[in-house]
């Protein structure tokens, strides 16, 4: 059941990365439980393929901000991974700015960057400014260059005074903003991001969120993130594309998956004391009361005749009409997908 | 399924020995697991050897004398798998290491809140390491001396052999008893890995695992009549290689062999009280100063 | 190459930064491998106590020996120095999944995996080992003509080679495996052959010894190559030794590369 458009790759001007029928299966040895399995083992491993990824489609134009979202051990990972060329896929193709990733080649790798948000990649007991510097011989960047860059850089996240310090003596956050300012020295052309605002508190998740999309429209970069916030996503991504089990579930824009997979929408109403019970739950909806504000979900589809009717119940001060949280679209696809995955399983 | 909840609490003892128990099962499952990395090790193990009987045999061919510090070509051989032997009763590998390790990142903390004492436990889990080290590793050692049993002496006598038993198990005492101080000393320094090496280097070359201590009988320290070899005899590294090995092939006898068990003896009672104060001083010093 | 000569020259840089940041341990670390060498060159003086020679008729007596010592450490100091601790490292990096970052630089992938940490401690030894061979060769009854100097430098490099193959194909093969530690213990044990001369390998087991270290992995010419050029009285016949390490140089680089190339085509990547 993919929702992509089938028009959707022709679509993409400028394509960037193109994915065809991507595939990556790991072999892995079943590690037995229990000391009479062990010694079995010794004579007969077991093996089986788990295919992490499997057969991915995917078009990626310049400029785009995608979020690559799903649930834990989705392949997600493992899809930027193939990207980056870190790994060498089991089937399919892939071109990222025309190059074969996992080819390796040195054009290609000065032109892209992978941030990865669990993964220290600077020097851990240097100032970062010494891994800059490093950074600067690798990508072989011009000096004035290098400078006028990373100053900017530095600037745009108020780190210029941590540049000299230790890395180890910096926090989770500020890491992680040099960490960046390193991914971005060589101006790539596409950067990948896996998980980059993990852990880190609300404020420095907006500061990062604010340099990303400043950065990514100035330069016209194109980005793929991996997250499990919402956040991150309703902040940057303008296209989503929502991976399970090694496969593309939805790809379109991230106003569609709302559009799509909402039936409904958050009313709340504010009285000025707390209503009875019986005025709203005549409406036949969910409901929930928290003193003097009920929450109703009402269908999409029948919101403009219902609100009227809605409102003119006694005493309502105050309503406002919400979509349902992004969090809780993507929670209902990943579980309805379970469902439909579970059910085919039994029907087979 | 009556019962009920005051059924059958198992006494202290036995839930200790049922503790080690899954201790010991869960480090066979792990040793299981990396079975080809670990015959490949013990294997590699004696490579060593084979260098140094190489070497050994071409200073003899040079020499004209039939034997070295009292021994032939052939004890040395002897000598040389002996301390082996030994040294897979005495040396605790990364037992030191992972003390300090687990000082360092506070996961030691565990130790001070849970009812579990810490040197027994430690003690415990590396009798179960061993004893599945054993288990496995029979089968290379057996190999092994099996194929070079030309070069051994016949077997000793009964008392010897007792002697030599007692011996390994002292050693594996000592050895124990001296890495985990050493381990210890973590609460007080950051890094103890170059210390850790530094004893290692002692270690390797007084214990009798680089050439049999009685080659030292010739060199004097500058006291008179007192040779180097006697003064190691006081310390108590050659109690984890030399020591044993040399029971076996007949070097120490009689009151020698009772007085030198008995120095062996002293040093695991002086390393257990050294190993007991440095956690007492140790935990004491951590939860002053925090982790 | 100039980049890849300033890039060594950062990483070089940075290394003595670090260590000079933790300067107890850099000490306690120079301290303790010129410790191990020194009890090494005591259990030799030993044994020349009980010993005029190691082997009849090898020419390896006293002095010639030390000269062959000295050559053993000056090669090991620049193979711990410059590659053994990257290498070291790689467990860790392929375990906690570094070698990501390292893969997705513009870099040729096993320069920095076995160049990007260089231990300085290690010159210790190496200093060591060429005070320890001008007192050895100044000691010996016939002095090295010019031709043995001039080939002695490129010796050491030809020995250097061949271990840093052995090394890149260790790196190699723990991508493939994940977790390996009995590879550098099979590192030690393997370089273990190479400290004493090959002529102690004879008899019905060190014969066919001796021709594996030599044409299979070919470890013993690493130390006794350069050691006889410079060590033992200097003939036609040491010309085939050369050519022999030259050869065996020259494979063992281009064989690692290949295997190494490979093994990464299969990297796995650590799941995070």
């Amino acid at each position: 059941m993919h929702n992509t458009d089938p028009n959707a790759a022709a679509a993409v001007a400028d394509p960037v990365i193109e994915v065809e029928g991507l595939a990556k299966e790991y072999r892995v040895f079943d590690k037995p439980e229990g000391l009479a399995a062990s010694v079995r083992a010794l004579f007969h491993r077991t093996s089986r393929a788990v295919e992490a990824v499997k057969g991915v489609d995917l078009v990626v134009g310049r400029g785009e901000f995608v979020a690559l979202l799903g649930p834990n051990g989705a392949g997600k990972t493992t899809l930027l991974k193939l990207l980056s060329g870190i790994i060498t896929p089991t089937r399919g193709t892939a071109r990222v700015l025309g190059h074969v990733p996992w080819e390796r080649a040195d054009d290609f790798r000065r032109r892209f960057a992978l941030v990865m948000g669990q993964r220290n990649q600077l020097w851990w007991d240097l100032p970062a400014a010494e891994s800059f510097r490093l950074h600067q011989e690798i990508y072989r960047i011009d000096p004035a260059r290098f400078e006028k860059t990373r100053d900017a850089l530095v600037d745009m996240l108020d780190v210029r005074r941590l540049i000299l310090q230790p890395v180890r003596e910096l926090s989770l956050g500020e890491r992680m903003k040099l960490e960046l300012v390193a991914a971005l020295l060589h101006e790539p052309e596409v950067l990948f991001l896996d998980e980059p605002t993990i852990g880190l508190d609300v404020v420095a998740q907006h500061t990062i969120h604010e340099f990303l999309r400043d950065v990514q429209r100035r330069r016209r970069m194109t980005v793929v993130l991996t997250t499990h916030y919402m956040k991150d996503v309703a902040a940057l991504c303008e296209r989503v594309v929502v991976i399970t089990r090694g496969d593309v579930l939805y790809d379109g824009s991230l106003a569609e998956i709302v559009d799509r997979f909402t039936t409904h929408k958050i009313v709340t109403l504010d009285f000025d004391e707390a209503p009875e019970r019986a005025l709203i739950e005549r409406f036949g909806f969910p409901c929930e009361f928290r003193g003097p504000q009920v929450v109703l979900r009402i269908d999409r589809s029948r919101i403009a005749d219902v609100l009227p009717e809605v409102l003119a119940a006694a005493g309502v001060r105050d309503v406002s009409v919400e979509d349902v949280p992004l969090e809780e679209i993507v929670a209902e696809l990943f579980r309805s997908d379970t469902r439909a995955h579970a059910a085919a399983e039994a029907g087979s | 399924m009556s019962g009920g909840f005051e059924a059958i609490r198992p006494p202290g003892q036995l839930q200790g020995l049922r503790t080690w128990w899954t201790m010991l099962k869960i480090s066979l499952e792990e040793r299981l697991v990396y079975r080809g990395d670990f015959v490949l090790g013990t294997l590699m193990r004696f490579l060593p050897i084979v260098t140094q009987v190489f070497l050994w045999t071409a200073v003899f061919s040079a020499t004209n004398r039939g034997d070295i510090a009292g021994y032939s070509r052939n004890d040395i051989v002897a000598y040389y798998l002996l301390t082996m032997l030994t040294r897979a009763f005495s040396s605790m590998p990364g037992l030191a290491t992972s003390i300090a390790r687990s000082v360092r990142d506070g996961s030691v903390k565990k130790f001070l809140i849970q009812p579990v004492d810490y040197v027994s436990f430690l003690l415990a889990a590396r009798v179960a390491h061993k004893l599945v080290y054993y288990a496995v590793a029979v089968v290379p050692f057996g190999a092994v001396f099996l194929l070079c049993r030309g070069y051994f002496p016949p077997p000793p006598d009964a008392t010897t052999i007792a002697a030599f038993l007692l011996s390994l198990a002292l050693s594996f005492l000592l050895g124990f008893f001296m890495e985990a101080t050493l381990g210890m000393l973590g609460f007080w320094f950051m890094e103890v890995s170059s210390i850790v090496f530094g004893y290692m280097l002692v270690q390797y070359l007084l214990s009798g695992h680089m050439f049999p201590i009685d080659l030292l009988a010739g060199v004097p320290t500058g006291l008179a009549g007192v040779s180097l070899a006697d003064v190691v005899h006081w310390l108590p590294f050659e109690y984890t290689a030399y020591f044993s090995a040399a029971v076996w092939l007949g070097k120490v006898q009689g009151a020698q062999l009772a007085w030198s068990l008995g120095i062996e003896a002293a040093w695991v009672v002086v390393m257990a009280v050294a190993c007991r104060v440095a956690w007492r001083r140790g935990t004491r010093r951590y939860s002053a100063f925090g982790g | 190459m100039n980049r890849y000569l300033a890039i060594l020259l950062t990483f070089a840089r940075a290394c003595l930064v670090r260590d000079m940041t933790f300067r107890a341990n850099f000490l306690l670390e120079c301290v303790t491998s010129l410790g191990w060498m020194s009890m090494n060159l005591a259990f030799y003086l030993l044994v020349f106590t009980y010993t005029a020679e190691i082997g009849k008729g090898t020419g390896w007596s006293k002095e010639p020996f030390f000269a062959f010592v000295a050559t053993g450490l000056i090669i090991n100091s620049i193979v711990q120095a410059f590659f053994m601790p990257s290498a070291e490292e790689l467990t860790e990096m392929v375990r906690t999944g570094g070698l990501d970052a390292v893969l997705v630089q513009p870099l040729d992938a096993q320069f920095l995996v076995s160049m990007h940490r260089i231990d300085f401690s290690s010159f210790a030894n190496g200093a060591v080992g060429v005070g320890l061979l001008a007192w050895a060769v100044s000691r010996m009854d016939h002095a090295p003509p010019p031709v043995a100097w001039a080939l002695y430098p490129l010796l050491i490099v030809c020995g250097v080679a061949i271990l840093y193959g052995l090394v890149i194909m260790l790196a190699a093969a723990t991508i493939l495996m994940g977790r390996n530690q009995s590879l550098y213990d099979f590192w030690f044990y393997l370089t273990n052959f190479s400290r004493y001369p090959a002529e102690i390998y004879s008899g019905p087991w060190g014969g066919p010894l001796r021709m594996i270290c030599t044409f299979v992995i070919p470890i013993l010419l690493v130390v006794n190559v350069p050691a006889r050029v410079i060590a033992q009285p200097f003939t036609g016949e040491s010309w085939g030794g050369v050519a022999a390490a030259v050869i065996a140089a020259a494979a063992s680089l281009v064989v690692s590369r290949i295997v190494f190339q490979r093994a990464l085509a299969r990297y796995r990547s650590a799941s995070s």
